[in-house]
């Protein structure tokens, strides 16, 4: 190779977290917005935190009045809203604004500032929602917010409910305009070479989840505007004298596939991890993308398996089961197909792949509890108890923030052009899935025992240790979380230096500068499969792709 | 591993901390109190036998998707741990290249089909048991209406009678009482927002919901008392909203049901 070929490496703005605030405040980069949605997410995942550790504060021993019932059930909402709304949903829409573009090659997303807009309608809705707590008291009717309590009759006094539902329009439209980006995207932007059958599984993933919040998105917008209909021009929609169900079908029309928004772009990053750490290709890429495609399908016929007690008739509660028991198929191809992508693999347990693992031991646990719930006749035992709410959390913490925590293992690297700690690393992923385990383990027992969720306090002696055990261990995830953003901060600026490829991955954002200069490539690399890099790497190219970085200074 | 990198560990004191003896430990301190809590009561694998056949019947459901439930956690979850201990980079000679396999079609079917046979039984087998649940009900000529409100149930009984159970944590609520060997069937209404009436030993919930008529019924055989919740959020009360199920034998229950009368007529 020629010295004179090589052009100076851009740098990517400047390589330390801090930049000007202008820049922030304008930046059409589609890098740029994907950190600011990050960091929007980690920072409603610790405020989420903290609500549930009042939470479990609240309920760790028998008739405790850490917080009035006023204020227990605005933070058990609070929670909620936060974490669904604000953090994983905000954080997978900032890692997929940051990788999609750059796993398919392009040099930005299709709608620049439409992208910027979609970002900062994310603020907006979380300042709406918040402002609730200056105004009387934040919603306080769970985070689905059932009708009638949201309805005027019983919220007279405070404007929490109403800054609920705009909060959440905004949310949606928010979605609605990152969802059309991404397709947009994916359709027309993609690198020569980079057929449909050659995108990254992480795209897919991101795919069916934008084709899932475009379809779902606008019913939730609607509900919410029938909502305020209801409390500000006195319609009478989901009053006590209204249809108080129907909002239960059209929150729940979103509600369920919302669990897949959050789910499938943490299958996708799965479908990056282990590959790379197993040195093995996916196994059975047509039938990834085919199961990411079926639970699509599927999970937008399912949401009326949150209602079975409401009194349906019973052909429906059977068609509703079957459909949800059927989302058992798709996940287990996608289930068997990892655990195949590892056999005979030649793992490398490095940070990222403890979590996937931890991922896959715990997110099995939600799955089969699912079946469970889908069952008619069990789940009007199971149905709003404890047990939900440990189901949930397995699908939700085992499932997305586990792989959120493998994604910013894995791509940390790339975005800061630094590794995350690996000692602290260990010390994050082992307190968190002990911490996981002992929280939300036993609470599977409550709920068969008869406890209730969202109940203020209880004076029922014989659930006394079961809870204190479970706060116990809920600061242990607090520890976690803490030791985790103690890394983030000191590697960002401290870390040891990653170079393009730490990981000898597979995928094209390795083939750029770790930060990817503004414009991602010099020039993009030829896609010959969906492993791009690996074929460089294979047939020697990759010195011409990658130029070494100048040592650090 | 942590031990093997070069990374400064964490020291705590003079003992040298790795995190997963750290973690080891901690665990089996919780696994330690788990076991031993055992007795205490709150931590049991499933919930008590129901005392009415339609909660006997979600049990047995419960039990039947158990079996393969337990048999499909313990297979995947030992597949996942053969994976961690044998596909070690680290135990691995340094020459081993893993097989580049891209997909084996037979055995992608197997395992799309095999789940596919699973689920389809469970769900015929819950669908069976649902049908099964609404059988009875007809065949009942002793209907008491239980009406939620923000906090507490009213139960209206054919006598004429009503017996209010207002919520309270702090004391023991009014019971509701029913004869023993006789289909009760229970109809809910709700006059304000959606309450729910669960007593985990008697059977599953029924949403109580305005403007909305839901039913249920129980059947208990023995002499008893037993508790129960509201199991939808309802407002500040709902962990208020107790409720409690007392069953008489016949000539008890007939000399409480005289004595409601009485009361019920001598109150203005």
């Amino acid at each position: 190779m020629a010295a004179t070929q090589v052009l100076p490496r851009p740098k990517a703005y400047d390589d330390t977290f801090w930049k000007p605030i202008s820049l922030w405040l304008t930046t059409t980069d589609h890098k740029l917005i994907g950190i600011m949605y990050m960091v929007t997410g980690i920072l409603s995942f610790v405020i989420g935190g903290i609500f549930a550790l009042i939470i479990r504060l609240q309920l760790s021993q028998p008739n405790l009045k850490v917080v009035d019932p006023e204020t227990y059930n605005q933070m058990i909402s609070a929670h909620g809203v936060t974490m669904i709304f604000f953090f994983v949903t905000i954080f997978l829409t900032g890692i997929a604004n940051y990788m999609v573009p750059i796993m398919i090659g392009a040099r930005d997303m299709a709608f620049p500032r439409v992208n910027l807009l979609g970002f900062w309608l994310v603020p907006v809705s979380i300042i709406l929602y918040y402002s609730g707590f200056f105004s009387g008291g934040a919603l306080d009717a769970g985070w689905t917010g059932y009708a009638p309590l949201t309805e005027k009759a019983y919220q007279a006094k405070s404007l929490g409910v109403d800054f609920w539902a705009m909060s959440i329009i905004v949310w949606a439209i928010s979605g609605i305009m990152a969802s059309t980006n991404f397709l947009t995207t994916i359709v027309a932007l993609r690198a020569p070479g980079m057929k449909l059958t050659r995108l990254p599984l992480f795209v897919w993933a991101q795919i069916s989840t934008s084709i899932l919040l475009l379809v779902v998105g606008a019913p939730l917008a609607a509900a919410m505007i029938l909502v305020e209909f209801d409390r500000q021009l006195g319609t009478q929609f989901f009053t006590t004298q209204g249809r108080p169900v129907l909002y239960q079908h059209l929150f729940w029309f979103f509600g369920h596939p919302e669990v897949y928004i959050m789910i499938l772009p943490g299958f996708g990053m799965i479908s990056e991890v282990i590959p790379v750490f197993a040195r093995k290709p996916i196994f059975g890429y047509m039938s990834m993308v085919a199961a990411l495609f079926g639970i699509v399908f599927l999970s937008m016929t399912v949401w009326a398996h949150h209602m079975f007690t409401v009194g349906m008739n019973t052909y429906v509660e059977g068609f509703f089961m079957l459909m949800t028991m059927l989302i058992a198929v798709p996940t287990g191809i996608k289930f068997f197909n990892w655990i195949a992508t590892a056999w005979w693999g030649s793992i490398d347990f490095e940070i990222p792949m403890k979590f996937a693992f931890g991922f896959l031991a715990t997110f099995l646990i939600g799955g089969i509890t699912g079946v469970y719930l889908a069952s008619v006749p069990v789940d009007t035992q199971l149905h709003q108890s404890y047990y939900v709410v440990a189901h949930l959390h397995y699908v939700l913490f085992g499932g997305s923030v586990f792989t959120i925590f493998a994604g910013i293992y894995y791509w940390f690297p790339k975005i800061t052009g630094r590794m995350l700690n690996k000692t602290l690393g260990e010390w994050n992923f082992w307190t968190l899935f002990v911490g996981f385990n002992g929280t939300f383990l036993i609470m599977h027992t409550l709920g068969l025992e008869g406890m209730p969720r969202r109940i203020a306090t209880y004076s029922n002696e014989a659930w006394a240790a079961t809870n204190l055990i479970i706060t116990v261990s809920s600061f242990l995830i607090a520890f976690s979380v803490a030791i985790f953003l103690i890394n983030v901060v000191r590697s960002w600026n401290h870390g040891e230096v990653a170079g393009d490829d730490p990981w000898r991955a597979n995928t094209l954002e390795w083939a750029t500068a770790s930060p990817p200069p503004p414009y991602n490539f010099e020039r993009v690399p030829p896609v010959r499969s969906f492993m791009p890099l690996r074929d460089l790497r294979e047939s020697g190219e990759l010195e011409e792709e990658l130029t070494p970085e100048p040592a650090p200074a | 591993m942590a031990g093997s990198t070069d990374r400064s560990p964490i020291y705590f004191g003079a003992v040298r901390l790795s995190p997963r003896s750290v973690v080891w430990t901690l665990g089996l301190l919780l696994a330690t109190v788990l076991v031993s809590s055992c007795g205490v009561g709150g931590l049991s694998p499933i919930f008590p036998n129901p005392v009415s056949p339609n909660g006997q019947n979600i049990y047995n459901t419960y039990i039947g998707i158990s079996i393969p439930a337990i048999i499909i956690f313990i297979g995947v979850e030992i597949a996942l741990l053969w994976v961690v201990v044998k596909y070690r980079r680290s135990t691995q000679p340094a020459t081993y290249v893993p097989p580049q396999i891209h997909g084996n079609t037979p055995l992608e079917v197997a395992w799309t089909i095999a789940p596919l046979v699973v689920v389809l039984a469970i769900a015929l087998y819950s669908f069976v048991e649902l049908q099964r649940d609404f059988q009875p009900v007809s065949a009942s000529n002793y209907t008491v209406v239980v009406s939620g409100h923000q906090f507490g149930w009213n139960y209206t009984y054919p006598e004429g009678f009503t017996v209010h159970q207002e919520g309270s944590l702090q004391t023991e609520v009014t019971p509701f009482v029913v004869p023993t060997h006789r289909l009760v069937r229970l109809e809910f209404q709700g006059t304000d927002v959606i309450h729910s009436w669960w007593v985990p030993a008697v059977s599953g919930k029924t949403d109580a919901v305005p403007g909305y008529d839901n039913f249920s019924w129980l059947k208990i055989d023995e002499v008893g008392k037993w508790r129960g919740e509201c199991a939808e959020l309802c407002g500040v009360g709902h962990s208020t909203m107790q409720i409690i199920v007392q069953s008489m034998d016949e000539p008890q229950y007939n000399a409480w049901v005289q004595q409601q009368m009485a009361a019920a007529k001598s109150s203005p």
